[in-house]
């Protein structure tokens, strides 16, 4: 048998961000309790009408803009027609004939590889009532009916389930971004389906494609990736390749594996039409602009800046990227002309330790990157110890207080030659024994008297300069 | 030879959930030869290939979209009042299985 | 109660009536008439009376189609899928005549769900012509045509997707005014196709419509194609002059040469139609006959069928008797579904469905679904280059009065003449339309239509008002025919 390439495709489903829901006025957001967040459209009383929410809109062009997608001239939607009982319309609204984006391509990064990934389109639409489901009957919850989804399909485009699971991390983390969803996939803000095909190697057409329902994490993701191409290529071969049949199946989490839903053959017929009850709202050179001007910069750039332009390491660009908080964080201590490198130790492990220990956010630290500036500067002044300045690292924040309030005479680093000077001499006067113990070899006794001149001064001793002048009296 | 079959018209129906008696389909059956005859009168104006569909009543007017506001949502009881079936804050319905 | 909106409103304010006394007198009527002609849904026996204000609908009673929302009381699209529904909320147009003081004393029966041409297909059975009962309404907004001819109130509440305002009032002897599409807001009107459903209001009068319109319109939030007409004001614009209007008719429609096999009650309401033509001529406007391609003519029933049937396929994809109507007690939910649907659509809309499954299949669609919608284009089109010269469109209504009962059969009929069809061009487009009574063919009401271009209603109400002063039957009252 040739040598097999496998040809993967995604459509990522990802609920955005708002206040209120895309096509209704009810409240966009999670609730334990049932049908808390409800507007008469969401359960489809006769006689409601859709209505397009501007936010919703936005953020789908900011993706489209981000994913170097063609913008359409006119915004409409389309009706995809189905029965389901957590369906009340009958049909969703989304976009078919129109999409928000089209033809879009960006480069991701892969095991520090750069590989483009082609996007087929991405649309606005929105989401569906939930079902739970009890002994012999299923209760609607329709909280999450008209939640705004932005669904983005890529072309086939991927050879295997990392390059797969790598382009969801960096469009959640692009989402993240953009700050159009929280994307957690915990929380089911992200759910997947998957296409699979295996081909020669020197083939030209695609193999047969089979489709994934349903995953709802990025593990599940890789999983069904990793076990349908195995399965088609057992079936290949044994020459059995003919039984790969173009149909639906779900990932079942259980049992590990996929499980046929339906045949290509069924497939339903959506009967998509325009929606006439939203009117083609033009969407403005003049808004695309305005949009574009919101839009961050993103982690792989900065990454590749922080690499190239501050002299990062790859790994310490990268824990500083994986948060745009954080890395808005970092640049902020930049702009205040923080040297890069010791901006990025104090966030990386100071801060990054304190806040995940504690359960914050980064913008929650009340040591912002001007106090910690405030705190570096003293540190490079020589007027405080590592050691002290992560102490007042932590008083600052849990006293919140200002860092100049704990540099104070008391315990301000004695750097004095002279000060220091008269206080080892003193020292030295009343350990004679030591000395001599020191002179007849035992040098190890030097840590001793720099323990005295601690203990003297209360750990404010500047410890390079002591052991300096300990050097020198010793000789 | 009739275009239109029985099976047919019961798939149209299937496909939105509705059923037809054996009469109603014949009622159907009867006409769609004439209703597809009449119809298809659409397709006897030359050139249209190049028409873009007409898929809003009015493509004139500007509009808004709505500010991106919550507001209350609907109470519950009015919400489940006309529902056949109810179980604490939801709607109840026979157990779906995919 | 036979009297018109001002003339009620001046006898309220002068305290010669009261506002109690037009409601008790007005349900009174309401139960005679649903008696003897099987309009209403639902008499609102505890409707009460409203304090008179400025407003001139105030203190006044009137009727509402049932495929409107209005909560608190049963609305039901005259269909058994919403026997029982009774809604929680007001749909717009009609909170706006609550807020004005009018008082809502019926729900009016309509061709279920509004698809139908003939007032017979209501859940309550057929409504009969207040002219003459072995005769139709037409549909749908029979019942609100009805109760306005016979004088229950002096308006009602109908809504139009193909002529279910205009043809009725033709039928019955009164005003039917649908405005351009989008100046009165949809929401809470069930729909039946959302892009040609338009509200409108059955009257005695021209200046009547116009009142009840300038009370409804408006941008709604709630409706995206809704736009703000606060420009616009329909009474005021009733001047009685049109010298220099130019309007024109239709030679494939109107010649009596296009009918061979025309008969007498056809010859009759086509030579009515021009003599009215000539009351035109006579206040100083111009009238003129234009030549339209018969094969466009020809498509406007089906595109209206392929159109119509498609979206209302859609649109009634939620009545499956999960959140509302009467819930089947199948044991699987699917089958659930479909029960409350199989049992609950007559079959008349069933086939109406089974049309739009068919056209909108993916196989069909392009040629069906799709290239209806370029006619359509075309169509309106045509119309719009037409009123760059033409103040407004006029045609007779029908091809004369209304149809007796049993000549009921809803189906759509090749022979069916473009003068059955053609108020269909004023959904397509979105036109502002308005019937006007038209005086009698064989002792029964026919009536006249004038349709202008989108945004222009101050002009098209005020040639229909000029118009109507001239012949004599503003305000009639049906009489039944002995």
């Amino acid at each position: 048998m040739k040598k097999q390439i496998a040809v993967i495709g995604l459509e990522m489903h990802c609920e955005l961000k708002s206040n209120s829901k895309v096509f209704s006025s009810a409240r966009n957001s999670y609730s334990e309790i049932p049908n808390t967040n409800i507007a008469p459209l969401d359960m489809a009383f006769p006689g409601t009408l859709p209505v397009v929410n501007k936010k919703c809109v936005e953020d789908a062009l900011k993706m489209s803009i981000v994913l170097n997608c063609k913008q359409p001239e006119y915004m409409f939607f389309d009706r995809k027609n189905y029965y389901y009982p957590d369906l009340p319309k009958g049909y969703q609204i989304t976009q078919m004939t129109n999409p928000v984006g089209t033809c879009g391509k960006i480069e991701i990064e892969v095991n520090d590889q750069l590989i483009p990934v082609h996007i087929h389109d991405i649309h606005l639409e929105e989401d569906s009532a939930s079902l739970d489901h009890f002994f012999d009957t299923s209760n609607i919850d329709y909280n999450r009916s008209g939640i705004p989804l932005l669904e983005l399909v890529t072309e086939p485009c991927f050879h295997s389930a990392n390059e797969a699971v790598a382009f969801l991390e960096h469009m959640r983390r692009v989402y993240q971004y953009c700050d159009i969803s929280e994307a957690d996939t915990k929380k089911g803000q992200i759910r997947c389906d998957v296409n699979v095909s295996i081909m020669d190697e020197d083939a030209t057409e695609l193999g047969t494609k089979v489709e994934i329902k349903n995953v709802n994490s990025f593990g599940g993701v890789h999983d069904a990736i990793v076990y349908e191409i195995e399965r088609q290529m057992k079936l290949k071969e044994e020459g059995r390749y003919n039984e790969v049949e173009q149909e639906t199946r779900r990932w079942d989490e259980e049992t590990a594996s996929t499980i046929r839903m339906r045949s290509k053959v069924d497939a339903i017929d959506y009967k998509y039409f325009v929606e006439p009850n939203i009117p083609k709202y033009k969407i403005s050179k003049e808004w695309i602009e305005e949009i574009k001007g919101k839009i961050p910069r993103l982690h792989l750039e900065r990454k590749q800046d922080y690499i190239n332009n501050y002299g990062l390491s790859s790994y310490d660009a990268e824990i500083l990227v994986k948060d745009k908080e954080i890395s808005d964080y970092f640049e902020e201590c930049l702009a205040l002309e923080i040297d890069a490198k010791s901006a990025s130790n104090w966030i990386t492990t100071q801060i990054l330790g304190y806040i995940n220990k504690n359960s914050l956010t980064i913008n929650d630290l009340y040591l912002n990157p001007k106090r910690l500036k405030d705190l570096i500067d003293e540190l490079n002044k020589g007027s405080i110890s590592t050691k002290q300045a992560k102490e007042i690292f932590l008083k600052v924040i849990e006293e919140k207080k200002e860092v100049k309030d704990f540099i104070n005479k008391d315990n301000a680093q004695i750097s004095n030659k002279d000060e220091l000077t008269k206080i080892i001499d003193e020292i030295l006067a009343n350990n004679q024994s030591q000395i001599e113990e020191y002179k007849n070899g035992r040098t190890n006794i030097f840590d001793y008297f720099v323990g005295q001149v601690m203990k003297q001064t209360r750990g404010k001793a500047n410890p390079v300069l002591t052991k300096e002048i300990l050097t020198e009296k010793l000789k | 030879m009739n275009k239109f079959t029985k099976e047919m018209v019961d798939d149209y129906a299937e496909k939105l959930l509705i059923g037809l008696t054996d009469e109603e389909n014949k009622m159907v059956l009867d006409e769609f030869e004439e209703i597809d005859r009449n119809i298809d009168l659409i397709n006897e104006i030359p050139n249209i290939s190049e028409v873009t569909p007409m898929t809003h009543t009015l493509d004139d007017f500007t509009f808004e979209l709505r500010p991106d506001e919550a507001k209350e949502s609907i109470p519950i009881e009015e919400a489940l009042k006309n529902a056949g079936a109810t179980d604490g804050r939801e709607i109840e319905v026979p157990k779906v299985v995919n | 109660m036979d009297k018109s909106i001002k003339e009620l409103h001046e006898l309220l304010k002068s305290g010669q009536i009261t506002s109690e006394d037009l409601v008790k007198e007005s349900l009174k009527k309401s139960h005679e008439i649903e008696d003897k002609y099987n309009a209403f849904v639902t008499i609102c026996d505890d409707a009460t009376e409203k304090e008179v204000t400025d407003s001139l609908v105030s203190g006044i009673p009137f009727g509402v189609k049932d495929n409107y929302s209005t909560k608190d009381v049963l609305s039901t699209g005259s269909s058994n899928t919403l026997k029982n529904y009774v809604p929680f909320y007001t749909a717009t147009v009609v909170q706006k005549l609550f807020d004005a003081g009018a008082i809502m004393v019926n729900k009016t029966a309509l061709d279920e769900f509004g698809m139908g041409g003939t007032g017979t297909t209501c859940h309550t059975g057929p409504v009969l012509n207040p002219w003459d009962k072995t005769r139709m309404c037409a549909g749908s907004s029979a019942g609100s045509a009805c109760a306005v001819a016979a004088g229950v109130y002096p308006f009602a509440l109908g809504s139009d997707t193909g002529d279910s305002i205009r043809k009725p009032a033709a039928y019955c002897g009164i005003v039917g005014y649908k405005p351009t599409y989008g100046m009165l807001s949809r929401y809470g009107l069930f729909p039946f196709a959302s892009s040609l459903d338009h509200c409108g209001v059955l009257t005695r009068s021209v200046e009547d419509a116009a009142i009840v319109c300038d009370i409804m319109k408006g941008k709604d939030e709630c409706d995206m194609t809704s736009w703000d007409s606060s420009h616009i004001h329909l009474q005021e614009s009733l001047t009685g002059d049109i010298k220099g209007k130019k309007l024109f008719y239709i030679k494939e429609i109107c010649d009596l040469e296009n009918y061979p096999n025309a008969n007498e009650e056809l010859k009759a309401h086509l030579e009515n139609f021009n003599k009215t033509l000539d009351l035109l001529k006579e206040a100083g406007a111009i009238v003129e006959k234009i030549s339209i391609d018969q094969r466009l003519l020809n498509a406007i029933a089906s595109v209206y069928v392929v159109i119509s049937c498609a979206e209302a396929t859609s649109n009634m994809s939620n009545l499956t008797g999960i959140i509302f109507g009467p819930r089947s007690d199948k044991q699987d939910v699917f089958e659930m579904m479909k029960d409350h649907r199989t049992l609950g659509f007559s079959p008349l809309i069933k086939r109406r469905f089974i049309i739009g499954s068919y056209v909108l299949q993916k196989e069909n669609q392009e040629r069906y679904f799709r290239n209806a919608a370029r006619v359509r284009r075309l169509i309106v089109d045509k119309m719009k280059e037409l009123f760059k010269t033409y103040d407004a469109l006029i045609l007779p209504v029908s091809s004369g009065p209304a149809k007796k009962l049993d000549e009921d059969k809803d189906i759509i009929d090749k022979n069916t003449s473009v003068l059955e069809e053609h108020l269909q061009i004023g959904n397509f487009g979105g036109f502002p339309s308005i019937t006007i009574p038209n005086g009698f063919v064989n002792d029964l009401p026919v009536g006249v239509n004038l349709t202008g271009n989108c945004y222009d209603d101050e002009n098209v109400l005020n040639i229909a008002y000029t118009l109507e002063s001239m012949m004599p039957y503003k305000g009639q009252i049906a009489k039944e025919r002995e």
